[in-house]
C-alpha cells in the first residue's frame, strides 16, 4: 500500500496548493477551480439511479480558461468531441456567463499536463448535463475576478462595469479581459456568483452550428492518426485472429527482411512490426509466421449458447408484488416470449490507435481517448514511468461510441514506443478491429407477462441474461463480487417502467471469452429492443392499439406521467399514428427512458425485393432543456440511423474460433440508400438538460419490428432483423 | 522507384515502393491529411480522392497509377479556405459532420458525382455514393449534395 500512500499525498498536496495559489495566472493564463458542490449532488443523484457509480473517482474535476491575446477565451475540455458535438454547446454555456460572443470562445482538448483530471470520463450522455451549471459557474467566477481587478484598478465599484464580448467599461475606463488578466498576478476567487436566469440566456435554446465545422470541412488533421512526430516510425501489432488465442510460435525472419522494416519487437505477447512506412509494417505483418495455441476452437452456436437465461449469477434489479407467484398460478394466461440481440462492435470509421513517444525521463502520446486521465495512470504503469511523466494530448477522434474507454490498446502502443525508442505510430487495420475488438455483449431476454380477464396486464416479468459492460475493466473482480452484476450498464434498461403493478427485472450475468464493453446507449438498447418488442406483442395479443396502450400504461400523477403523455400525443400527431397508411407500409412503435430523457419513435417501412426498407422516422424527444436544439437533432438522426443498422444489418459470428467478420463487406451498414425520411422533434419546457446521445438509438429496432410485424404478421425476435 | 505526379496543382516527386497505396503516399510521405484511412480494402470510401477527374478510393491503388496524373485531394479541392468549393459550402450550410472521420471521403465522392451529374436526384445521390459513416449524417449528406448541386449552378450562371 506504500504507493497508494504516496498518491494520496501527492493528490492531496497537489490540490492544496491550487487552493492556496487561488488561481494560476501565469501571466496570461486563469485557471478557475470549478466549485464541486453540483458535481458532487449530480453523481450522487445518477449514483441513486444506477447509471455509473463505479466510473466515478471522487477526485473533483477542475476546469481551466486561458484568455488569449487576442481577447478571445480558450476552453481546456477534459470531455472527448467524438462526434457528439459537446465542444459547440459547452461553448454556448460558457458564453452566456463570460458574457462574450460564442465566437469569442475556442475549444480544445485539454492534455493530462494541464493538471486537470477527470476521471469520470466522457460517455452515458452525461457531458453537458454534468457541466451544464459548473461551467457557468466558473465562467462567471473569471468573469467577477476580472471585474474586481478592473474595479481595483480604476478606483470604481465593481457594480458599475459593464461587460460586453469580453470588454470591460465603466465611465471612461476600458479594458479587455486579457489587458485585464495581465495587469496582476495577485488574484482572489470570489463566492460563486449567481447565475443569470435562463430568460436571459443569449445562446441556450438557439440552433448554432458544430464549432469544429470548419476544420472538419476542410480536413485539417485533428485526429490522432493525423498526429505525427519528427522521424516517427510507423507500427502494426500482431493480434491473435482467434478467440483466446495465445501465441505459441512465432517465426519474424521473413518479415525482418521486408525493405522498409526497421524492427521487429518481440516482448512476450506483444509483437509489433516497425518500419518507416505503413506500408512496409503491413507487408511485414503478413510475413509474420505465428502459430496460435487456441485453447477452444468455439463456434456460434455453443458461443450463444453462453449467454442464456438460467446460466450464470443472478441479480434481481427489480421486483414489485409478486409476479412469479401470479404467473405461476395461471399458466393459461401467461403469454411469454424470447428475444435475442447478436455480439457486435462499435466500427467507428477512425481505427484504433494512438501515436507515442517514450522517452528517457518523459512520455507523451496523441489519442483520442474518452479517458485521458484513466488512460494516464494506466498507460504510465505500462511503461513503468510516474504519471506526471506522461501527457496525453486528447485528440479529436473519428467515431468512438463507447470504444475509446478502454486504454489496454494504448499502453501496448506505449510499450512498443518504449522498445523502439523512437516516436511511433500505431493504429489497426481493420481486420483487427474487428477481430480484436471489444465488443458490444449478446443478450438473451425472457419476458412472461399474465393477462387478465379483460385483457389487462397483471404482471411481467424481464430475465436478461448479458455478459457485463464495465466490471471487467475494473480490477480483481471487485466489481464482480460487489455488484454480483453489471446492472449499472449491461442491465441498464433492464426494468420495466410501466404501471404494472406485479413486475420484476432479473440479470443472468455469465463471462464471454471475448472482452465486452460499454457500446452507445448500453443496455438499453438490447433491453428496449426485448421489452418494448414484448409490449407490442401483448398489445396485439390484447387487441389494444400500441400507442393508447403505452399512454394508459405510463399514466400517472408525477412529472415523468406527464413528460410521457406529451411525447406519446405529440408523437402521435406528427407520425399520422391514426391516419390511414399508404399501400405496402407498415408502421412501429417504441418508447424509451433513459438517461432522464424520453425517447420514442414512430417507424414506417416497406418490404422491397424481401429486404426490409425504413421509409420513415418520427422521433420525438424529451431531452429536458435544449441548449443546442440543432445539436440535438444532429443526434437523433445519427442515432436512428445507427439504429437503422443496428437492427437490419449489425451483428457479428463466430466460426472455428474467429470472429468472421474481416472488413466491411462482412460487417455491412446503413449507407445513402438506407436514409429514411427523419423527423426529428424537440420537446421543450425544462430549466435543466438531459442525456442527448444516447437515449433515441434503443426506440428504432424495435420500432422496426414492430413495423414489420404490421406488414408481414411476422414476428421478428432477433436482431439483426431477417425476413427469411 | 522514384514516382512524379501532380498533387492539387504541384509536383509531387517520391522515392517509395510503387506498390505503395497512394493513400499512404498521400498521407505521410505527401503531409497530407485529410484522405482518411477506413478500411484498407476500398469499400469505406474514408480514402476518396481524384485521379485525373475520376474518384478513386486510394487505399487499394498503388502509387505506380498515379504516375504522370493529376492528383486531388480534400486540401486542393478548394481554390482556399476562404472560397471553399460548393460541395464544402454546402456541408457548412448543412451542418453535416459529427466526428468528422469519414467526411474528406464522402466530399470527393460527392464532388466527382457532380462533374458528371450537375444536376442529381436523390435516388442518383443514394445510388452512387456507397461511403460507409458511423455517426449518421447520412441524412445531412444527401442534402447537402443537393445544396451544392443548386449552388454550383449559381456560380455558373
Amino acid at each position: 500500500m506504500a504507493t497508494e500512500d504516496k498518491k494520496t499525498k501527492k493528490k492531496f498536496s497537489r490540490r492544496k496548493f491550487l487552493q492556496r495559489g487561488a488561481i494560476i495566472f501565469g501571466g496570461t493564463v486563469v485557471a478557475v477551480i470549478a466549485s464541486k458542490g453540483p458535481i458532487r449532488r449530480f453523481l450522487a443523484q445518477k449514483a441513486e439511479n444506477m447509471d455509473f457509480p463505479l466510473l466515478v473517482s471522487t477526485q473533483e474535476p477542475s476546469f481551466w480558461f486561458e484568455v488569449l491575446p487576442d481577447n478571445t477565451i480558450l476552453y481546456k475540455s477534459t470531455k472527448l468531441e467524438m462526434g457528439q458535438g459537446i465542444f459547440t454547446g459547452l461553448a454556448m454555456l460558457a458564453a452566456e456567463e463570460l458574457e462574450v460572443a460564442l465566437e469569442q470562445i475556442k475549444v480544445v482538448h485539454a492534455n493530462t499536463a494541464n493538471g486537470v483530471e477527470d476521471s469520470l470520463g466522457t460517455g452515458g450522455s452525461n457531458t453537458t448535463l454534468s457541466l451544464f451549471k459548473p461551467i457557468r459557474e466558473v465562467a462567471a467566477t473569471l468573469r467577477e475576478m476580472l471585474k474586481a481587478q478592473a474595479a481595483k484598478q480604476w478606483g470604481v465599484p465593481v457594480a458599475g462595469i459593464k461587460v460586453e464580448n469580453g470588454i470591460m467599461t465603466s465611465g471612461n475606463h476600458k479594458a479587455t479581459y486579457y489587458e485585464i488578466s495581465t495587469s496582476t498576478k495577485e488574484w482572489k476567487t470570489p463566492e460563486t456568483p449567481e447565475l443569470k436566469p435562463s430568460s436571459a440566456f443569449k445562446y441556450v435554446g438557439k440552433d448554432v452550428k458544430r464549432i469544429d465545422l470548419k476544420p472538419k470541412v476542410t480536413g485539417k488533421p485533428i485526429f490522432g492518426i493525423d498526429q505525427t512526430f519528427p522521424d516517427m516510425l510507423y507500427a502494426v501489432m500482431l493480434q491473435s485472429p482467434y478467440i483466446g488465442g495465445k501465441l505459441k510460435k512465432l517465426n519474424t525472419q521473413e518479415a525482418a527482411k521486408v525493405n522498409g522494416v526497421v524492427k521487429i519487437v518481440e516482448d512476450g505477447e506483444l509483437v509489433a512490426v516497425v518500419a518507416k512506412n505503413r506500408y512496409a509494417a503491413e507487408l511485414g505483418l503478413q510475413k509474420i509466421e505465428a502459430e496460435w495455441d487456441v485453447p477452444k476452437k468455439w463456434q456460434q452456436a455453443e458461443f450463444e449458447a453462453l449467454t442464456t437465461v438460467g446460466l450464470g449469477t443472478d441479480v434481481r434489479i427489480q421486483s414489485e408484488g409478486s409476479p412469479e407467484s401470479l404467473l405461476e398460478e395461471a399458466p393459461n394466461q401467461v403469454f411469454k416470449q424470447e428475444y435475442r440481440t447478436p455480439l457486435a462492435t462499435h466500427a467507428h470509421m477512425e481505427p484504433h490507435g494512438a501515436v507515442a513517444h517514450v522517452e528517457k525521463d518523459k512520455a507523451t502520446m496523441y489519442v483520442g481517448t474518452q479517458a485521458s486521465t484513466l488512460f494516464r495512470s494506466a498507460i504510465a504503469k505500462a511503461i513503468e514511468a510516474e504519471t506526471e511523466q506522461l501527457n496525453i494530448e486528447t485528440t479529436y477522434a473519428g467515431g468512438s461510441f463507447g470504444r475509446r474507454i478502454d486504454s489496454k490498446h494504448s499502453e501496448k502502443v506505449a510499450r512498443i514506443a518504449k522498445i523502439v525508442g523512437k516516436p511511433v505510430h500505431i493504429f489497426n487495420t481493420r481486420t483487427q478491429e474487428f477481430q480484436n475488438a471489444i465488443y458490444r455483449p449478446q443478450t438473451h431476454h425472457v419476458l412472461a407477462a399474465k393477462i387478465g380477464e379483460n385483457g389487462t396486464i397483471e404482471a411481467i416479468t424481464h430475465s436478461q441474461a448479458t455478459p457485463d459492460q464495465v466490471l471487467g475493466a475494473i480490477p480483481a473482480n471487485i466489481g464482480y463480487t460487489l455488484l454480483g452484476a453489471d446492472f449499472v450498464s449491461a442491465g441498464h434498461g433492464a426494468s420495466i417502467l410501466y404501471n404494472i403493478e406485479h413486475k420484476s427485472a432479473t440479470l443472468w450475468q455469465n463471462k464471454l471469452p471475448v472482452h465486452t464493453g460499454i457500446w452507445r446507449s448500453v443496455g438499453m438498447f438490447p433491453n428496449t429492443f426485448a421489452i418494448e418488442s414484448f409490449i407490442n406483442e401483448l398489445a396485439h395479443k390484447t387487441g389494444k392499439d400500441p400507442l393508447k396502450m403505452r399512454l394508459e400504461l405510463l399514466a400517472g400523477n408525477e412529472q415523468i406521467n406527464q413528460r410521457y403523455k406529451k411525447v406519446l400525443e405529440t408523437l402521435a400527431e406528427k407520425s399520422g399514428w391514426n391516419q390511414p397508411k399508404a399501400a405496402g407500409i407498415g408502421r412501429g412503435i417504441a418508447i424509451g427512458n433513459d438517461r432522464k430523457s424520453i425517447a420514442a419513435a414512430v417507424i414506417e417501412v416497406a418490404i422491397v425485393d424481401n429486404q426490409i426498407q425504413v421509409k420513415k422516422v418520427t422521433q420525438v424527444l424529451d431531452a429536458g432543456l435544449a441548449i443546442n436544439p440543432e445539436g440535438i437533432r444532429m443526434q437523433v438522426e445519427g442515432a436512428t440511423m445507427m439504429g437503422i443498422t443496428a437492427a437490419l444489418y449489425e451483428g457479428l459470428s463466430i466460426k472455428d474460433g474467429q470472429i468472421t467478420a474481416t472488413n466491411f463487406h462482412e460487417y455491412p451498414m446503413a449507407k445513402l440508400s438506407d436514409t429514411p425520411e427523419i423527423e426529428v422533434i424537440i420537446l421543450e419546457g425544462h430549466t435543466e438538460p438531459y442525456g442527448v446521445g444516447e437515449p433515441p438509438l434503443a426506440p428504432v429496432a424495435p420500432a422496426i419490428a414492430a413495423a414489420v410485424f404490421d406488414l408481414t404478421g411476422k414476428n421478428l425476435r432477433t436482431l439483426p432483423l431477417k425476413l427469411s | 522507384m522514384e514516382i512524379n505526379f501532380n498533387i492539387n496543382g504541384k509536383t509531387a516527386k517520391v522515392d517509395v515502393d510503387p506498390a505503395m497505396p497512394l493513400l499512404w503516399v498521400v498521407r505521410d510521405e505527401l503531409n497530407l491529411k485529410a484522405t482518411k484511412f477506413g478500411c484498407g480494402a476500398a469499400l469505406c470510401g474514408a480514402c476518396t480522392l481524384h485521379i485525373d477527374g475520376e474518384a478513386y478510393r486510394s487505399c487499394s491503388i498503388p502509387v505506380s497509377f498515379a504516375a504522370g496524373k493529376k492528383v486531388t485531394t480534400l486540401e486542393g479541392l478548394s481554390e482556399s479556405e476562404d472560397k471553399l468549393h460548393p460541395i464544402q459550402q454546402a456541408w457548412m450550410e448543412e451542418n453535416v459532420p459529427q466526428c468528422g472521420y469519414c467526411q474528406p471521403g464522402f466530399m470527393m465522392a460527392a464532388a466527382n458525382l457532380l462533374e458528371k451529374n450537375p444536376n442529381p436526384t436523390e435516388e442518383d445521390i443514394k445510388n452512387n455514393i456507397t461511403n460507409i459513416c458511423r455517426c449518421g449524417t447520412q441524412p445531412r449528406i444527401i442534402k447537402a449534395i443537393k445544396r451544392a448541386a443548386q449552388l454550383s449552378q449559381t456560380v455558373t450562371a
